[in-house]
């Protein structure tokens, strides 16, 4: 079974909050969900609305059909009663407003509770909560536990004041509409703990867990709610959070944390990444670890602040003037997330250079049920490589002559040993401009070409050590490929299962090690005549498909695009095929 | 016990008669006379004449891009919060490419020293006006005479609460080190702002001009009254100039408003390892 319930109203009426409520409830009783929240670059006023799907299974996409559909007001009845089928349940006040008879409508009296019990307005997602759990079954302690955590430093009057409201919408469904109640939500008698995470909830317990101790960022939509998350865990962690004056004090402090030895990221989107290039650059030259968390969102300029898009990737990539060598990586989705951050740290921390983790609004602010056990295992097993880094600072006796550290000196593998400011009897210095072994400043031009080879070296030890080869899913005889990066996976993966009860067989490339590309291997993998390759990306001009022409020589024709602010649906691949 | 010889670098490539020379020789000396050697220092520079000091100055030093050392540095302090960091910059550097970082660094009364060159040109440039260059002043990029009002860097330190502002003369080596080793014991945000005559670009605000017109602050000044030093910070539109410390406050400095590094810098913390009780608001 799987069903979508969905809530909307106007901007400020705390649609956002009952929706994670719901996810909640959902995954307490047992069940998966992926959940997706739409809303205006607004914070009163405009269209709200908040979807979760529910299922026995992971759900990997959203679905077309709203099976439950919360009206706070006409606007939400006639924005989605296009995805409404006749077995759909709308909830709605009819003292509102009233609609046609083609679905299974559920009259409650939301402005009449709330006068008669003396609430505020915005109370009445609370009481269509409670009403729709009671149609789908559910319990309605799970809901009350979850308002009592929620409010429970406020006081147990207001949690009392607030669990009266999700019973009165919950008795009312009881009382009137008893005949309709289903079984959609029933707790699970099985049922594994699970985490209701959000793609930038994952990056930020991924870089804790990585031991990052300064995060510095200037908000910026979608990727503020890291810098929240963080900030809040700040006293309990122990990490410095910094929200500074513009992205570019952002990138230079977290340089000069990373200078001394200290583990540090920062996080924003295409806009403030732009702001930061320069520093990037920078970082490549004097070889400064770096992780930078890229959640991206419709460009170019302030484009659409609250809607998805991958449109930086090539930015990304050939992000900074100069030749430096830096990863990109972008996982496809929440359980992704946490392995490639937790990578990300140990990669910029050996290579000594930036990476870059993309994520985009879709997968940073939508939620999936992610296995505790899970969790616990993948942090258990994540070990800490600081690479050529010597963090000691005991490395000589005080006593001996001061000598200056070569900083820069030439490896087989590109990468020089560190010493951190402090260590005594040695002193060097970290250079932005072209620099010998030891970091004073050059222009001489045979050190030049050894400084910048030594850099670019750094790259072809990544394809050798670490690179990771696209991920395959479905049918290795399929004729039908796809090929997408980050946060389409899911959706592509839904697209397979949907065409497989079809009978038709798809296999599917999923990259997240994105740059650089190992050529070799990867044209070995996809060169295949036999095969008809699909594109798809959340972006106009096919961007990942132009890296691959580019690095691999392969041109992929056939592409499934979408750029007006929403995520790829299962419906629209399908389609193509 | 370090020597000059020992912060020794490079040769510096300053020209003939240059301010940076008294300014770099200044620093060393300040360093000494604190009992400093160059392993226990972080020295951040700016792009600039005098941020080419790095490769004359032996210590852990960090080049930055032009405009970005003072946020390099506040990340420095951050990390490490037992290492003195000093700030070498010039006035193009701080108050022009980085005004938004002096300002809000001054703010936080960040633990940093900065020293800045304000020789009213961008001299490694070739000679465009700087932001504490004149009205009316003629350059390369000002062919017709500036049209802007000079930058005060004194007068907006204060009011941006920089805890301690001080302003020197390149000709006046002896008194510069007085004043730098006080910006760096001082605890809190330190401005240097160090009066530099350009003897290749800038042939108004001359040592000359200078001997002229500034004069050094007497014992009797009252450095901790905000009000006194606002009017000291608005000489400079009578072409006055006062040397020596002109505010200084006692305030907590930002490092140690964090708990979290209240008994240990942050490079030598131990790992947090309780994630379970991040992962219990997941639930």
């Amino acid at each position: 079974m799987t069903f979508t319930w969905k809530i909307g109203g106007e901007a400020g009426f705390g649609i956002m909050t009952v929706g994670l409520i719901f996810s909640k409830i959902a995954s307490r009783l047992g069940y998966h969900i992926l959940d997706y929240f739409e809303y205006p670059s607004l914070i009163r006023g405009g269209h709200n609305a908040y979807e979760v799907c529910v299922s026995d299974e992971e759900v990997t996409a959203l679905k077309k059909e709203i099976d439950i559909l919360i009206c706070l007001n006409k606007e939400t009845f006639q924005k989605h009663k296009s995805r409404l089928t006749s077995e759909s349940f709308v909830f709605y006040d009819k003292e509102e407003f009233d609609f046609e008879d083609n679905f299974k409508k559920i009259n409650i009296p939301l402005k009449k509770i709330v006068a008669d019990l003396k609430g505020p307005a915005i109370i009445k997602n609370t009481i269509a909560l409670g009403a729709s759990l009671a149609i789908l079954g559910g319990k309605i302690e799970v809901l009350l536990d979850l308002i009592a955590e929620q409010f429970k430093k406020k006081g147990d009057e207001t949690v009392e004041f607030n669990q009266r409201f999700a019973i009165a919408g919950y008795k009312e469904v009881k009382k009137n509409y008893s005949a309709l109640i289903t079984n959609f939500l029933v707790e699970k008698k099985e049922k594994k703990e699970k985490l209701v995470l959000s793609g930038n909830e994952a990056f930020s317990l991924g870089a804790v867990v990585a031991d990052c101790r300064l995060y510095s960022a200037y908000p910026m939509t979608p990727s503020s709610s890291v810098l929240h998350t963080l900030a809040s865990w700040q006293e309990k962690t122990g990490m410095i959070v910094l929200h500074a004056e513009d992205e570019i004090a952002v990138i230079n402090t977290v340089l000069g944390a990373s200078f001394c030895g200290v583990r540090a990221a920062v996080g924003t989107s295409g806009g403030g990444f732009s702001l930061m290039v320069e520093s990037l650059s920078f970082a490549g030259m004097a070889e400064i670890p770096i992780v930078v968390f890229l959640a991206q969102r419709p460009g170019p300029a302030t484009g659409m602040p609250t809607w998805t898009e991958q449109g930086d990737l090539l930015f990304a990539i050939f992000s900074g003037h100069g030749e430096f060598p830096k990863i990109i990586l972008a996982p496809g989705d929440q359980k992704e997330m946490l392995e490639l951050t937790l990578k990300a740290f140990n990669l910029a921390d050996i290579y000594q250079t930036p990476v870059v983790v993309v994520s985009d609004m879709y997968l940073s602010e939508a939620h999936k049920t992610v296995e505790k056990d899970w969790f616990k295992k993948i942090v258990a097993e994540y070990k800490i490589n600081r690479g050529k880094t010597n963090l000691t600072q005991n490395s000589k006796a005080r006593s001996k002559k001061l000598e200056i550290f070569l900083r820069y000196k030439i490896t087989d593998d590109g990468i020089s040993e560190k010493i951190i400011p402090g260590t005594p009897g040695y002193f060097y210095q970290e250079n932005s401009y072209e620099h010998l072994e030891d970091g004073h400043t050059t222009e001489e031009a045979e050190s030049r070409k050894a400084q910048v080879e030594k850099r670019l070296k750094k790259w072809q030890t990544y394809l050798k050590n670490d690179f990771q080869q696209p991920k395959f899913y479905g049918d290795e005889k399929a004729k039908i490929v796809f090929i997408s990066w980050g946060s389409t996976k899911g959706i592509v993966l839904a697209a397979q299962k949907r065409l497989k009860e079809r009978g038709i067989k798809t296999g599917f490339y999923h990259f997240n090690h994105l740059y650089p590309l190992d050529k070799e291997k990867v044209f070995q993998l996809l060169k295949k005549d036999n095969k008809k390759y699909f594109l798809v990306e959340n972006n106009a001009l096919g961007q990942f498909g132009k890296i691959l022409a580019m690095e691999v020589g392969l041109e992929v024709e056939k592409k499934i695009l979408r750029y007006d602010g929403r995520p790829i649906t299962v419906e629209e691949i399908i389609d193509k095929i | 016990m370090a020597s000059i010889k020992d912060f020794n670098g490079y040769q510096p490539t300053w020209c003939p008669g240059c301010g940076d020379w008294g300014i770099g020789i200044a620093i060393k000396k300040a360093l000494v006379e604190l009992n400093y050697s160059p392993d226990q220092v972080v020295v951040v520079f700016g792009i600039g004449c005098l941020g080419n000091m790095n490769d004359f100055l032996n210590a852990y030093g960090f080049h930055s891009l032009h405009g970005r050392a003072l946020p390099n540095a506040i990340g420095i302090k951050l990390a490490n919060h037992k290492l003195p960091v000093i700030v070498v910059v010039g006035d193009g550097d701080c108050y022009g490419e980085g005004g938004n970082h002096f300002i809000h660094s001054c703010r936080g009364n960040h633990d940093i020293k900065v020293i800045v060159s304000d020789n009213r040109v961008y001299g490694l440039t070739t000679g465009q006006s700087a932001p504490t260059a004149s009205k009316g002043y003629r350059s390369k990029s000002t062919p017709l005479g500036l049209i802007e009002n000079p930058f005060n860097p004194i007068a907006l330190a204060l009011n941006s609460g920089a805890t301690f502002i001080a302003q020197g003369f390149a000709g006046d080596i002896n008194h510069l080190v007085l004043i730098l080793k006080e910006a760096i014991i001082h605890k809190g945000f330190s401005l240097v702002n160090v009066l530099q005559p350009c003897v290749t670009f800038n042939k108004v605000n001359t040592y000359q001009y200078y001997l002229q017109r500034a004069y050094k602050l007497d014992s009797s000044y009252q450095r901790d009254n905000f009000k006194q030093a606002l009017e000291k910070s608005l000489e400079l539109n009578e072409e006055k100039f006062p040397l020596g410390v002109i505010y200084q406050k006692e305030s907590v400095c930002y490092h140690e408003s964090l708990s979290q590094i209240s008994s240990i810098t942050l490079v030598e913390k131990k790992r947090f390892l309780d994630y379970d009780s991040l992962i219990e608001g997941f639930v």
